[in-house]
């Protein structure tokens, strides 16, 4: 079976600390997707689950097998890298067949398995083929089948699919996806790709600085993120994040004031003492039209990107901040609909309503939205099945 | 385009190049031309080009003069490639050592390799010659072969180095996810990755065994029959005279075979000096 269990893991290179306490239960047959921007740890963390990094402290527990000193092979791990790895002066068939001579199989059983696999990722044509003659997406797919024919019961991705175009990236997630459901087997992904994680995760573990920001399903992190940081790095464009000021807590309300001084009331969980306080609005930019809102705010438009199912429009608005990003000081982002008659350089309304708005406190976290989320828990559930 | 050179600008270039190829080719030409001239012809002033009675005969006369030196060629060619076969099986690992694995003193000691170097043989031939006696190796092929293949060692650990730290991590770590032990990844992966580098380290380290065994045949080695192929030509040098012609046809023969190898090899030594094309 494939569970994996991380507990309190610690990595130091050096006197840095690159993982800083990451505790993790995955369930069997469960699409793990590890994201987070450059640097903050996600490689590392799989290449510790791999094998090979040393764990500086923790334990990684492989259905219930404390593996810290086993060599990758004994873990029941393989791994799809993120330069696919191949070795260039074998054929695609020697290439799969790879894990199989390490142990030395029967060559009746290794043809066996190779074409088992190479049926699975459709390469039955190209296995006399070297590396080197095959496109981008056939690489990646003979490095899937490398991992295949193992039968591990954890497969680890290293950003498989970074080195591939747009349109390949596509179609490649969709055939991991597949793939995922068919071996049932469970899977560790490591990408900065929000998308990737959006679309192929039953669970997405998003890592900040070395440590776990949040867990949750797709929808989960999307609806209801706990802080500023999950907030603004799930969704495209990102969050707009706007300075306001708490002017009274409600039952299950929290009363704000906006720099441009209208008032909202946001359905979120409050507690007492907050009022005066500086906090935090997200609104996501798709949840910005002027239908059925509680209120509009006029902005002048800056940049009009349209992509025909929908247009983009940039605009500069004092004290708001698009996600984390520095260079995006003051400016706020909407998605409008694809004939939206905007123009650059002129103003336009953007409406909000409070009921889509994310309330964050000083240090960050996240005031819990009163949303049903109870029905978004159900794609992990299916996966195991 | 960059390299877009003006007529003038070919001219001085081409020159540059026939300038130092004469320098580099005219002592074979002028070697070639000695072994064809007879005995009495060789020292004409002033200098004929072309002399009377030239002739292929030395190449057949220096067979009965010395009646031994098929035996210092092949003495030559066993020295040189069994000074290559021990660095190579010394080199590969150690270079693997020092381009893929952290330990202390790694630095230290490549920098030491490159000092040894700077030193070579020459400086060191009288202690050679106390650790070759006191081994009993004196008169005997080891004596010519192990100082010779030490020498070549640090070299080739270098070229080897700078070699394989081209090759993508990545492939090992696959193949050790994959349960392949060192040896079977050295062998299966690295080895046949870094083949043109390796076939560059061998025909570097087997041409200069070739032409380094000549002091230590001379220290090392009074027996004639060991003697390889610089050292045996000595013979052609007589009471009265030295036979030139023939000395000269016994060199050129006794280079050919490097460059009968060096012909074959070619196309992977230009594979090898331009390499970093391994990436998958």
């Amino acid at each position: 079976m494939g569970q994996l269990k991380l507990e309190n893991l610690k990595k130091s290179f050096g006197t840095v600390e690159v993982i800083k306490g990451v505790s993790l239960d995955v369930k069997h047959g469960e699409f793990i997707v590890f994201v987070g921007p450059s640097g903050c740890g996600k490689s590392t963390l799989l290449r510790m689950i791999a094998g090979l990094e040393d764990i500086t402290e923790g334990d990684v527990i492989i259905d219930d097998v404390r593996v810290n000193a086993l060599p990758p092979v004994k873990r029941g791990i393989a791994m799809v890298f993120q330069s696919y790895a191949l070795y260039p002066h074998m054929s695609v068939y020697e290439n799969i067949a790879f894990p199989l001579r390490v142990e030395k199989l029967p060559q009746a059983e290794v043809d066996e398995k190779v074409h088992k696999a190479a049926d699975i990722l459709k390469l039955n044509e190209r296995l006399q083929y070297r590396p080197g003659e095959l496109s981008g997406g056939q690489r990646q797919r003979v490095a899937i089948g490398r991992a295949i024919v193992r039968e591990p019961s954890i497969f680890l991705f290293d950003e498989p699919l970074s080195n591939l175009d747009a349109a390949l990236r596509a179609s490649m997630r969709i055939e991991l996806s597949k793939l995922h459901h068919d071996l049932d087997a469970t899977m560790i992904y490591v990408t900065h790709d929000q998308i990737e994680a959006m679309t192929m995760a039953d669970r997405i573990v998003v890592l900040d600085g070395g440590v776990i920001s949040q867990v949750g399903s797709p929808l989960e992190l999307y609806h209801s993120p706990d802080n500023l940081f999950v907030a603004g790095f799930i969704g495209n464009p990102k969050m707009n994040f706007m300075d306001v000021t708490c002017t009274g807590v409600g039952k299950n309300s929290i009363d704000v004031e906006l720099v441009t001084g209208e008032k909202l009331t946001i359905p979120v969980t409050a507690r007492a003492g907050i009022e005066g306080q500086k906090l935090t609005l997200g609104i996501r930019p798709e949840h910005t039209t002027t239908d059925g809102c509680d209120i509009t705010i006029s902005l002048n438009a800056n940049v009009v990107e349209r992509l025909g199912a929908h247009t983009v429009v940039y605009a500069d608005a004092p004290g708001v901040e698009l996600g984390d990003d520095p260079e995006a000081a003051n400016r706020f982002s909407s998605i409008q609909g694809g004939m939206a008659n905007i123009r650059a350089n002129q103003r336009f309304d953007i409406g909000i309503k409070a009921s889509d708005c994310h309330l964050f406190d000083e240090q960050g976290a996240a005031f819990k939205r009163n949303i049903d989320l109870s029905s978004l828990d159900l794609p992990e559930m299916q996966a195991s099945a | 385009m960059i390299n877009k050179y003006k007529w003038y600008e070919y001219i001085l270039i081409y020159a540059g190049i026939a300038l130092f190829v004469a320098f580099m080719l005219a002592p074979f030409l002028e070697a070639f031309l000695v072994s064809m001239r007879p005995l009495s012809e060789i020292f004409t002033i002033p200098y004929a080009f072309l002399t009377d009675n030239m002739s292929f005969d030395a190449y057949f006369d220096m067979w009965r003069n010395v009646p031994r030196l098929h035996i210092y060629i092949m003495n030559s060619f066993f020295i040189a490639t069994a000074v290559t076969i021990i660095a190579l099986i010394c080199v590969i690992p150690a270079a693997w050592g020092f381009a893929r694995f952290e330990f202390k003193g790694r630095d230290a000691i490549l920098g030491a390799f490159l000092a040894i170097n700077m030193v070579g043989g020459t400086v060191l031939i009288i202690t050679l010659y106390k650790l070759m006696q006191k081994l009993g190796f004196l008169n005997t092929y080891w004596a010519m072969i192990i100082p010779g293949a030490a020498f070549s060692i640090p070299t080739g650990i270098w070229l080897m180095r700078s070699y394989l730290m081209k090759i993508p991590k990545s492939l090992e770590e696959a193949a050790w996810v994959d349960g392949a032990s060192r040896l079977y990844i050295l062998r299966r992966i690295i080895l046949p990755i870094a083949m043109p580098g390796i076939i560059v380290v061998a025909i570097a380290t087997f041409i200069g065994a070739y032409a380094q065994q000549f002091l230590f045949a001379l220290t090392f080695n009074s027996q004639d029959s060991l003697n390889p192929l610089p050292v045996g030509i000595y013979q052609f040098f007589g009471r009265q005279e030295i036979i030139w012609n023939e000395l000269m046809a016994a060199s050129l023969v006794g280079i050919l075979p490097v460059l009968i190898i060096y012909i074959f090899l070619q196309r992977y030594i230009v594979a090898g000096l331009t390499a970093g094309a391994v990436k998958e």
